[in-house]
């Protein structure tokens, strides 16, 4: 980059070129923003992966460093001596990913998709009723009281599908929006005078004109499922049930409560049992894994999907 | 008009629906649980009627065990070898089911809201134990102790459970451990070995001094004294000098036979212990990162000579293993009984158990029987672990504390008394206990519970003050004669004035009721 503006610097004699040369300058600095704005979300990736190389006493010693005094890989081997577990919850995260998002886009668009149509009957009271339960849920208890009680989904993959996440009253109002704006009532209309019934409307017509606000949405969702660990820390017993994030978080989790409670002398001895410092870096090194592959992927839409209703009316 | 009827018509509709659904789903859940209410109670009839005599007269009934824990990968195994041996002798079969300790109160707390049905429930003062009695989530045990909890009542005495009541009625039985804590200091063996130094000869912190300066002086690489997550040099008087009433604001002075609320800050001692501690702090004996440690930090490391420890008997052995290095322990005071630390873990009832008798015979069993109760802990014999004396275990071959396929922790059930001992464990660990326990001082308030609630808004205004300067005076961070003057009128600010008056009251209401 700054090979670019350095060569851009000579030949500024003429007006045309010192127009591009205070563009250039601007350039410049527009550059060093960006490149201190990706390093601030770098470096503290790099930190944490060079962290979980360390020897685990000379991070007690001299706490987390960039230049650390001694690597081992202890940390990685210590998580591949306990493989199974980690490949179960890597497994059962993938599972409910995909799973979940498909099964989470074909329900939004599916419901979004009739409250586009001008001619659907009441689709301003089922409007409100998505509107509604944006604004307003009703309670941590109740809503696992539903879930155990009434659908006794407690304890089984259902439960890391279905409460929550399978359906976002935000994300169908943004289709909504989508499909209102960007596909015109008449090329449905043609498509009904050439004989398609709805369902073929929907999906030979519709979804393909939207796949920039499918794959927002598709985003949005893969992420929710694959960073969600509440809904197993609310309703999964089974070890073998957890997600990844589950697996990671429960441990953070468990060290802080520890460390609240250390008036229980018996509570300070488990505190030293907890995997180190070292295992957990390397445990977000791992779970950050195939997510990252999934934006280059969504990438190329989102711009495009995220300005879906912005300027068109 | 027509439009709004319409709309009007749409939404009663809409609405009838879902009443409609909710109706049914609601008969079903009350039809269920009248079909479930209905057997239990004649079994609990026929407990009754029978007492512990014949398992076989007893209906069989499965004992749900809900306990802080990462769950082994061998627990079906010893859950059907403990359901084996309960068959046999009360005729129950049981379910363990451990929780993470991170997800634990908010697990619990759920399970308590939304009724489900449980037996056993592990609780501990700092785990809810006065909330929950409060809400009504544990049922009250006095009868059934007396029916059916003989051995518990034997195994503890009656002042270790009474220290339990919460108006009037007991609510858990503890774990039979060490109900006092003493206060003292954890050494680095390998440096105590080198110097010589002779521990006996430390009894004060004036002692400890001259001792900690000489390691500053001949190691250079070595912190003298470590100090960090809640281990200060003054966590020695406000632990051994005061009885806390619970949440620490407002306590009792051990020395006093006076049930007088204080304000620990208007103490001598506390000025005293901070002024050392600012002394040595100044001096470099103490890491200059004290008051925001979180964790054990250098002293695990390795590169710190002391640290500030709640001690009980075999605590250093304990440590030794979990630092991979040897340290000693020191006890400077003479250990203290308060309700915190009865209180410290113990197995409540939850109410929603369908069958509290026998979840009660259980709970006699962990207290009565060995092999239970070490078949609990240490899971099956030969495979979980090996017996190389009567009291005493060691891992099979090959296997070890982080391989082994089921360890529970020993102190949260029953009668640890009864439990074995591994090979790094001093064989007369338990006898140590008794000992620790008959030496202990009880404290004139023991079995007081304080209820917050009337003045939650002060207690956590004081909480916030706390946070800000607690840590930071005892630890010697900070210089005492500017700042507990300072810390005094925050915290009188915040309201301590106003706990301490409703402590007072609670406290004279208990006494007249003891």
């Amino acid at each position: 980059m700054n090979a670019t503006t350095n060569a851009a610097l000579p030949s500024s004699q003429s007006s045309p070129k010192r127009i591009r040369e205070n563009s250039s300058v601007a350039q410049f600095l527009i550059h060093v923003f960006f490149v201190l704005a990706c390093a601030a979300c770098l470096i503290p990736l790099i930190l944490v992966a060079i962290v979980s190389l360390t020897d685990e006493r000379s991070i007690l010693a001299n706490g987390y460093s960039f230049f650390p005094e001694k690597f081992s890989l202890d940390a990685y081997r210590y998580l591949l001596g306990d493989a199974q577990r980690l490949l179960n919850a890597y497994g059962i995260s993938i599972l409910v990913t995909v799973v979940g998002t498909v099964t989470s886009l074909l329900i939004s668009s599916l419901l979004a998709y009739p409250l586009s149509r001008k001619d659907f009957p009441q689709r301003n009271l089922l409007a409100f009723f998505v509107f509604f339960t944006i604004l307003f849920n009703g309670g941590l208890v109740p809503w696992y009281l539903v879930y155990t009680n009434l659908f006794h989904i407690k304890d089984t993959l259902f439960a890391l599908l279905v409460p929550n996440l399978l359906m976002n009253g935000f994300y169908i109002l943004i289709m909504r929006t989508f499909f209102t704006t960007s596909i015109p009532g008449s090329l449905i209309e043609s498509a009904q005078i050439d004989g398609a019934g709805e369902w073929r409307t929907f999906f030979r017509i519709v979804l393909p004109l939207s796949l920039p606000v499918l794959a927002t949405i598709g985003l949005f969702t893969t992420l929710g499922y694959w960073n969600d660990w509440f809904n197993s820390l609310v309703f999964i017993y089974d070890n073998r049930l957890i997600s990844l994030q589950y697996l990671m978080t429960k441990t953070l989790l468990s060290i802080q409560f520890l460390q609240s409670n250390t008036q229980n002398s018996n509570v300070g001895k488990l505190l030293t049992e907890m995997p180190t410092e070292t295992v957990r870096m390397a445990m977000a090194i791992i779970g950050i894994g195939p997510i990252v592959l999934a934006y280059p992927f969504f990438q190329k839409y989102l711009v495009k999907g995220l300005t879906v209703g912005a300027v068109k009316g | 008009m027509s439009a709004l009827k319409k709309k009007m018509f749409t939404i009663a509709v809409f609405v009838l629906c879902i009443s409609l659904v909710m109706a049914g789903c609601g008969n079903k859940n009350s039809d269920s649980s009248k079909g479930s209410a209905s057997p239990s109670a004649s079994q609990s009839s026929a407990a009754t009627g029978n007492g512990e005599g014949g398992a076989s007269e007893l209906k069989p009934y499965k004992i749900t065990l809900v306990y802080p824990g990462d769950t082994p990968k061998d627990l079906q195994e010893v859950q059907s070898a403990i359901s084996e041996y309960l068959t046999e002798k009360i005729n129950a079969t049981i379910e363990l089911k451990p929780i993470d300790w991170g997800s634990w109160l908010e697990k619990t707390n759920l399970m308590f809201a939304s009724k489900e049905k449980f037996d056993i429930v592990i609780s501990a003062a700092t785990l809810g134990y006065y909330s929950n009695v409060a809400k009504g989530a544990y049922l009250p045990l006095d009868d059934l102790i007396a029916q059916h909890g003989r051995d518990i009542q034997g195994v503890l005495g009656d002042e270790i459970l009474s220290g339990l009541k919460v108006k009037g009625q007991i609510y858990g039985t503890p774990t039979n451990k060490e109900f006092a804590g003493a206060n003292g200091f954890l050494f680095n063996k390998a440096l105590v070995d080198k110097y010589n130094i002779d521990l006996n000869q430390i009894n004060t912190l004036e002692d400890l001094e001259p001792v900690l300066r000489m390691i500053k002086e001949k190691e250079p690489g070595i912190t003298p004294l470590f100090e960090g997550n809640n281990r200060f040099v003054g966590s020695l008087v406000l632990n051994g000098q005061y009885d806390g009433l619970g949440d620490g604001f407002g306590v009792l002075n051990r020395n006093s036979d006076a049930l007088t609320v204080i304000d620990k800050t208007e103490v001598p001692e506390y000025l005293e212990v901070a002024k050392i501690a600012h002394r040595w702090y100044k001096d470099g004996l103490i890491n200059k990162d004290a008051a925001t440690v979180k964790d054990w930090g250098l002293m695990q490391a390795g590169k710190a000579f002391a640290v500030q420890q709640e001690l009980k008997p075999g605590k250093d052995a304990e440590m030794s293993t979990a630092w991979g290095f040897p340290v000693v322990q020191k006890q400077l005071d003479v250990p203290y009984t308060t309700t915190v630390t009865v209180a410290g873990i113990m197995l409540a009832l939850s109410k929603t158990s369908e069958n509290p008798e026998r979840a009660m015979m259980f709970l006699n069993l962990l207290y009565s029987d060995k092999k239970l109760i070490n078949m609990l802990d240490f899971g099956i014999e030969n495979k979980h672990f090996v017996k190389k004396s009567d009291t005493a275990i060691d891992y099979p071959e090959g296997v070890d504390a982080k391989t082994v396929g089921y360890r529970n922790e020993a102190w949260m059930f029953g009668n640890q008394m009864n439990t074995y001992l591994f090979p790094n464990e001093d064989p007369n660990k338990w006898n140590a206990f008794s000992e620790f326990n008959k030496q202990a001082e009880k404290s004139i308030a023991l079995g007081f519970a304080w209820d917050s609630e009337p003045v939650k808004n002060e207690v956590a205004a004081i909480t916030n003050v706390s946070k800000q300067f607690e840590d930071a005076i005892i630890s010697g961070s900070v210089d005492p004669e500017v700042y507990i003057p300072k810390y005094r009128e925050a915290l009188k600010a915040a309201g301590l004035d106003k706990v301490i008056a409703e402590k007072q009251k609670q406290l004279d209401e208990w006494a007249k009721n003891k």
